[in-house]
């Protein structure tokens, strides 16, 4: 019984479907962000949020890439930056920004999400 | 009975340290209480205003609280008879290791028993904790100005 359950547990953890959502602004902004994130292997979920010049960007890379993870903010920042040079973008790694971008992809209220993504900007530098 | 023979009869009639046995406990023990920090990180992280950079703080104050109770109750005891190092080796060890000499010397009286036991132990874990952070923090600003490695 509980062999059955780490082994169904352990194959769950390894699918490698990546998931990654855009909240649609304009189509041909939010396809290429999608091929961007795509190409990172590592990462395998992905939230980007659009609000006025503002580009937010959560990832999740696979946990054992911990130790990288600023190196892999910076990259993704960088080739973001280079195809977005209009937008002020935010790139992190961090689960509580991806757990957050979560509910503002359905948000409608564009003044609300401009809100949240100040906010979420601000603890992303919080360092204790 | 020389010293010899006597250290060849104990050797004998000593039952063998079962080695495997007392790891495979500590693993599990220490990975339980490790898997229950880390759905507590996951809690603060998700219904307070944490990132995974800032949640350290709270997380270890909330098992260092929690096994501080589980020590007072008597719990944390059969805990560690069971578990060996995996119950010391996280944090909530080291609370259990300070809570417990502050009551076995509560006797004493406040200032002598309590405040000068508690630390008894855990002192040693601050000294050497800062000590070797020390050393750590100076052996990664040699590497940054050498410029092999980022902050």
């Amino acid at each position: 019984m509980g062999f059955v359950l780490f082994v169904s547990l352990v194959l769950v953890g390894c699918n490698d479907e990546k998931t990654i959502e855009v909240n649609e602004m304009n189509e041909t902004d939010a396809s290429e962000v999608k091929g961007i994130i795509e190409n990172y292997k590592d990462i395998y979920g992905g939230r980007a949020i659009f609000v006025d010049d503002q580009l937010l960007v959560a990832v999740q890379s696979k946990p054992w890439l911990d130790y990288r993870k600023t190196k892999l903010e910076k990259k993704l920042k960088n080739e973001l930056e280079e195809r977005f040079p209009n937008y002020d973008v935010t790139v992190s790694a961090d689960f509580k920004l991806y757990f957050e971008a979560e509910k503002l992809l359905d948000e409608e209220d564009e003044e609300k999400v401009a809100k949240k993504v100040e906010k979420l900007k601000k603890l992303k530098e919080e360092e204790t | 009975m020389d010293q010899q023979k006597y250290q060849e009869i104990e050797q004998q009639i000593t039952p063998p340290t079962p080695y495997l046995k007392n790891v495979a406990k500590a693993f599990l023990v220490g990975g339980i209480i490790c898997t229950i920090g880390h759905a507590i990180t996951y809690f603060y992280i998700i219904f307070f205003d944490f990132t995974e950079t800032t949640v350290g703080n709270p997380t270890a104050a909330t098992v260092i609280l929690i096994a501080m109770l589980l020590t007072g109750l008597g719990l944390y005891r059969k805990i560690g008879q069971f578990g060996g190092a995996g119950s010391a080796v996280p944090v909530s060890g080291f609370s259990n290791a300070v809570v417990s000499a502050a009551i076995e010397h509560r006797t004493e009286g406040y200032v002598l028993g309590v405040g000068g036991n508690m630390f008894k132990l855990a002192g040693s874990v601050i000294l050497f904790g800062v000590a070797s952070a020390f050393v750590v923090s100076l052996m990664k600003l040699i590497l940054v100005t050498m410029g092999v490695i980022e902050w």
